[in-house]
């Protein structure tokens, strides 16, 4: 195909040809085109079909607010839809695609849904798919979602990466036309720290589309010149094809960087980066989008944005049509014809709805004044047009202005509201502007061109005083164009007039709303879907309202407008996902023996963000259970080694750390002797149990507390409020150590002999009994820390050493061991030996348990104050028929238990008033050659040898358990005090 | 949203753990008469305020102080940030 | 003593020079935190003015040793983090010695893992995950924030080099943030 819409001029570099395709068929554009001015070059005027009805569509406008041109871009796991083909720029290879349509774009299957028209009016899908109501899901949706839509996705995993960053700045300068430019001149010059951003990969804005000048240069030249000072400034960072999208609190922009878009392949360098930018001040200068004027028949190929005409025939030197005619309500729109016809295209005619003296005689054109605009034809392509009083005029492309709307959007991000001014017939920045923001330009309904210039350098100038710097506003010189507009919405006559083309709204579902009652805007918005979708309303949503207003008989003003949320334009999922992919979704935490258990067969679980060993395969072991069970026995007959250095440490110091202690921990502390080590209880303030852990006193004002891996966080940030918030006098500092210290478990009758081999004192049951604690080396020399716990029940110990030997430390563990068949053991492990013992863990701690649920009730001491201890003596949480922590084993000992059954009396029905509790934790004792449960029973401490159901309804299945002790494995605990 | 800490400057929300009503320093005398009820409205009973109102933030991925935010709940706007140990001991609880 | 444990950096040692930005385990430094006694500052200020001949440091600062040895780094309005050459056993027991009991020691030499991030661009991969202004930031100046989820202390050492402290156990998934930086802007 050739460029037969190419004419001269515009700044595409036609030394620069790129080959690419649409459809498969092979095209050629020029380096500067977007794939829409390409196409257009190619004429290519049909590009999709519509939402709702398949109407066949053309491209619309030349920007970012385009609501028709969209395509698939791009193929394979890369293919990306809804890509708007006025902001794609051209590259070589590039492949695009139409959408939304079954069999070819030019043969629609679906098309025939444009004919059901009639019936498919605002709320059809409401009113007609209501009943019965079991098909909605299984029918009516899939029928729906398979006819209407958008782009389709690849289904296959995103290719690319994305990234994120933070950027600082004095002044955020949002859009880089004229009053953008001047902004950053007048600041940059200043020395004020600058972001210029713009989503265009071409400083300038409108400068680039129009014919105006400045400082007696073409507008682009300027533009191009006002950039490159700009880019010397070492206090500037211009941001090209960076779309700011959102104004969020206190000055966050957020703003979305395309980096390869514009290249075949992003060579494995993030395709687009998302930044939150932080700023002092910004200033949006974010310009005006045209909209159009509502008439019969619309919406086909060929009718377009009169500016975004002359865009295409100035900037790409492409001319849209052979023979265009302009249809206007503004003077705006007459620089339509006058610049296309000074390029050479042939004008048809300017339609002018304003009954006032042309403003232009243009050769060859027919000019109609206070006329308009009544009909269409050509069903793939415009081919001509009817005005109101029957003059039929041969046109491919019909270029209309409806006026000029300033882009308020970030100025509404905090809900602000626009206000209207009948002047230039738009919504302008209300007062209530996000802080820090202010306006300038045409987005701020300035909007011819010299007055655009000066605002953008008075507001700059304004700002960098403000903040310190000495600004001065300099202005080029530039002409005002005229801009005068009589406010002109739509057009009666026979057949549907497009309000929003990208989700089908006609003017006939506005008043249709606005009878059924739908009289807030923001209802109209909802009920007809106008605005809504990739574009967001940006070229309907005045003219919906306008209609709107004029339908209830209001003015603009008072019917009022919707207001807009991030993002401005759209932002890709995998653009705010960044780098959060996958393995990359969040850090991980490794043990100290990390690299030695993934050495020895361990099998990983995530515990937060840690990953702990939770059993270790060892030759032919098919199953966890074979692994977890050897673990088991290993320790409990000799000697096994558990990585937990997972707990939370925290060092805590100074005169009042035991007073201190007292306060946060329910149970006394205050007493603790110096090289010892006690079990602590700690509450919430309501009398909920928060954590527990032990705690171990190394020398008088210096304590070492642990807590369970998941609460490490939160119980330090619990204790810093206790100490910053409520005893600020007490003399008390924490630190977190957790990472600082290698700490395994070591446990099993052979412990203390294994250890000795180790340890460089004297670790008798004497010397070192249970619950003391020590700093000591081993090893000859390496420092460590030993402590005489035990969660297993069995003689054990705690040694910790610098995170730096925790391999070390591992290996020499394993190898003082090897006498001893030294076994390392995991989390599965753990759980089975503290569920024998009964202590409780995080499937009892739920954060819904009281001490007395707990059977620790005598815990809490009720001679010192301390968090929670006031609440927790509240009647209902000591009532005698209370849950309490009790064991289970099953009556018939070959059968499971399941966590999460409940109990039930025998005879009683398995329903909620008869519910005695649950089963929190379950597992095979292979000491007791059985499973055993742990869990919550009413008044189970009185219960003990009762028989009850235990009843999992969730998956089904019962059990008969016998009540047991918690402490199912040497209750006496005669083991670890040996 | 961005906190002006009183010693680190500007910083963003992100680095924060927001805890609510600045009110839980206020922590009653366990030994006054009527603790228990005073206790009760200290743990479960907040104001909600449309407007002004005194938060709880804990710069957690900073200098780890606490923070008394005097924050507009419909604005967002922040109006005073002070260190939550320096209201605590005006308050007399360094007693 | 042959049977001590040998010490493994928590990344072995890792380096990598991408040409404009570099980045390298530091592995040659110890840390321990100094707690302030309530009422106490005038004494700690002392003692560390006659130690190492230099003031405690201000909120986002860090102040140096006469020697050019010794870092200490604000951590908390009471804390101080310093930053001492060598590693060698436990760091705390010689503060604790130097300075006397004005202030309450702990050992933070393994919590950290510590990264050099170097060279032109070092600002452009940082400014990637952290959130402060990097730009802004003077040389000798210090704070605390997160970048990718994890806590971080950033000093910058000169133009273009910073340090970086993050939790050792970590250690892995931070330099990969470091790192991924660094070649997304290379």
């Amino acid at each position: 195909m050739t460029q037969s819409n190419r004419i001269a001029g515009g700044l595409v570099d036609r030394s620069k040809q790129l080959s690419f395709t649409f459809n498969n068929k092979s095209m050629t554009g020029y380096e500067g085109d977007t794939l829409a001015s390409a196409l257009l070059a190619n004429g290519q005027r049909l590009v999709g079909r519509s939402f709702k009805y398949h109407r066949p569509r053309g491209i619309f406008s030349a920007g970012s607010e385009e609501p028709n041109a969209m395509v698939h871009l791009r193929r394979g796991a890369a293919q990306e839809p809804n890509t708007r083909a006025t902001v794609a720029e051209l590259f070589n290879g590039l492949e695009a695609t139409s959408q939304n349509h079954r069999g070819s774009l030019e043969f629609d299957l679906m098309s025939v849904t444009d004919l059901a028209s009639p019936f498919l009016s605002a709320g059809f899908y409401y009113k007609t798919f209501m009943w019965p109501k079991k098909f909605w899901e299984k029918l009516y949706e899939p029928a729906i979602r398979a006819s209407a839509g958008l782009g389709r996705l690849s289904m296959q995993e995103d290719p690319d990466s994305y990234d994120k960053g933070f950027l600082h700045c004095d002044m955020l300068i949002i859009g880089a036309g004229p009053a953008g430019l001047m902004a950053a001149l007048t600041a940059g010059r200043a020395g004020a720290r600058v972001i210029l951003a713009d989503e265009d990969h071409l400083m300038g804005g409108r400068l680039n589309a129009e014919t105006l000048s400045v400082d007696d240069q073409e507008g682009s030249a300027w533009a191009a010149a006002a950039a490159a000072e700009l880019d010397a400034m070492p206090n500037v960072r211009l941001m090209t094809r960076t779309s700011v999208y959102g104004a969020y609190d206190h000055g966050v922009y957020g703003a979305l960087e395309r980096m390869t878009d514009h290249v075949p392949t992003s060579g494995g360098k993030p395709r687009q980066v998302l930044w939150r930018i932080y700023t002092k001040r910004a200033i949006l200068t974010a310009g005006a989008t045209e909209r159009s004027i509502a008439f019969p028949m619309n919406d086909r190929p060929g009718v377009m944005l009169a500016g975004s005409v002359r865009t295409y025939v100035n900037r790409y030197g492409v001319a849209p049509g052979k023979k265009v005619a302009v249809f206007t309500n503004n003077d705006d729109g007459w620089r339509t014809a006058t610049d296309l016809h000074a390029a050479g295209v042939s004008i048809a005619a300017v339609i002018d709805s304003r009954e006032i003296t042309p403003l232009a005689a243009i050769p060859g054109a027919l000019i109609l004044m206070g006329a308009s605009v009544a009909s269409t034809s050509g069903y793939l392509g415009l081919k001509s047009i009817a005005t109101s009083s029957g003059v039929k005029i041969e046109t491919d492309c019909l270029a209309v202005s409806g006026g000029w709307s300033p882009n308020v959007h970030l100025t509404c991000h905090q809900r602000g509201r626009p206000t209207w001014r009948d002047d230039i017939g738009a919504f302008v920045p209300g007062g209530d502007l996000p802080i820090g923001m202010h306006v300038a330009g045409a987005g701020n309904g300035s909007l011819a061109l010299a007055s655009s210039l000066k605002e953008g350098a008075n507001v700059s100038a304004s700002v960098a005083s403000d903040l310190g710097f000495a600004a001065t506003a300099a202005f080029p010189s530039a002409e005002d164009q005229s801009t005068d507009i009589t406010p002109f919405w739509h057009v009666e006559g026979k057949g549907r007039a497009w309000i929003d083309l990208q989700n089908d709204v006609t003017v006939k579902d506005v008043k249709q709303s606005q009878a059924e009652g739908f009289r807030s805007v923001e209802h109209l918005k909802r009920y007809t879907t106008l605005g809504m979708a990739t574009d967001q309303g940006k070229t309907s949503n005045v003219l919906g309202l306008a209609i709107m207003a004029e339908a209830t008989g209001k003015s603009i003003p008072e019917t009022g407008t919707t207001i807009f949320r991030p993002p401005y334009s759209p932002v890709p999922i995998g653009a705010l996902a960044g780098r959060a992919r996958g393995k990359d979704f969040r850090p991980f935490r490794l043990t100290p023996s990390h690299k030695w258990a993934e050495t020895h067969g361990a099998d990983f679980v995530e515990a937060g963000a840690w990953l702990r060993a939770q059993w270790f395969r060892k030759g032919s072991e098919k199953g966890w259970r074979d692994s977890v069970d050897r673990e088991v026995e290993a320790t409990r007959g000799s000697v096994g080694i558990c990585d937990v250095t997972t707990l939370g440490k925290i060092d805590i110091q100074g005169r009042d750390a035991a007073a201190f202690l007292n306060k946060v921990y329910a149970n006394g502390f205050a007493k603790l002797a110096v090289g010892k080590v006690r079990y602590g209880l700690m509450m919430r303030e309501d009398g909920i149990v928060m954590d527990d852990g032990t705690t171990a006193r190394l020398r008088e004002n210096h304590f070492i507390m642990t807590t369970t891996t998941a609460n490490a966080g939160p119980v330090f940030r619990h204790m810093e409020f206790a100490r910053q918030c409520l005893w600020p006098g007490m003399d008390v500092h924490l630190i977190s150590t957790t990472d600082g210290w290698a700490q395994f478990a070591v446990a099993g009758p052979n412990a203390r002999n294994l250890l000795s081999k180790i340890v460089d004192m004297d670790i008798s049951n004497e010397a070192f009994p249970f619950m003391a604690c020590a700093e000591t080396t081993v090893c000859g020399g390496t420092p460590a820390r030993l402590f005489r716990i035990s969660f297993s029940g069995e003689l054990a110990f705690e040694i910790a050493v610098p995170a730096r030997y925790g391999d070390a430390m591992m290996t020499k563990l394993m190898e003082a061991g090897e006498e001893f068949d030294a076994t390392p053991y995991g989390t599965e492990a753990l759980g089975v030996m503290r569920i024998e013992k009964g202590h409780a863990a995080g499937n009892e701690l739920t954060g819904q348990t009281t001490a007395n649920n707990l059977g620790l009730g005598k815990m809490v001491s009720k001679k010192k104050d301390s968090i929670g201890n006031k609440l927790s003596e509240r009647p209902e949480m000591n009532r005698e028929d209370d849950l309490r922590l009790v064991g289970f084993k099953p009556v018939d000992t070959s059968k499971p238990l399941a966590a999460g059954a409940h109990f039930v009396d025998n005879g009683k029905e398995a329903v909620t008033k008869n519910d005695l509790g649950w089963m929190t934790s379950v597992a095979y004792s292979p000491e007791l050659g059985h499973s055993i449960g742990l869990g919550f029973l009413k008044k189970g401490d009185q219960r003990k040898g009762d028989k009850l159901r235990a009843v999992d309804l969730l998956r089904g299945g019962e059990v008969k358990v016998e009540v047991v002790s918690p402490h199912m494995i040497d209750p006496e605990g005669e083991r670890l005090r040996a | 949203m961005i906190i002006n800490h009183p010693l680190l400057g500007p910083r963003d929300a992100a680095e924060f753990y927001v805890m609510g009503d600045a009110d839980l320093i206020n922590r009653p005398d366990p030994d006054a008469e009527g603790a228990a009820e005073a206790f009760y409205e200290y743990a479960y009973l907040r104001d909600n305020p449309a407007g002004e109102h005194r938060e709880l933030w804990y710069h957690e991925q900073g200098d780890r102080s606490w923070l008394v935010v005097t924050r507009s709940t419909l604005t967002h706007e922040i109006m005073n940030v002070e260190m939550a140990r320096d209201v605590a001991l005006a308050k007399g609880r360094g007693q | 003593m042959p049977d001590m444990l040998t010490a493994e950096p928590f990344l072995g040692g890792y380096t990598l020079d991408l040409g404009d930005v570099a980045v390298a385990e530091v592995t040659d430094i110890s840390i321990v935190s100094i707690a302030m006694p309530l009422g106490g500052g005038d004494a700690l200020a002392n003692a560390v003015q006659a130690a190492w001949g230099c003031a405690l440091p201000a909120p986002r600062g860090t102040s140096v040793s006469s020697d050019g040895s010794v870092t200490l780094i604000f951590s908390t309005p009471d804390q101080t983090l310093a930053i001492l050459p060598g590693v060698d056993g436990l760091a705390v027991t010689d503060v604790a010695a130097k300075l006397g009991d004005v202030g309450y020691y702990t050992e933070q030499t393994d919590n950290w893992v510590g990264l050099r991030a170097s060279g032109a661009k070092s600002i452009s991969a940082l400014e990637r995950i952290c959130p402060l202004d990097l730009a802004s930031m003077s040389v000798g100046g210090a704070e605390r924030t997160v970048m990718e989820h994890l806590g971080v202390f950033i000093m910058r050492e000169d133009d273009e080099r910073f340090l970086l402290l993050s939790g050792s156990s970590s250690a892995k998934s931070f330099l990969h943030a470091v790192e991924l930086s660094m070649r997304n802007v290379t």
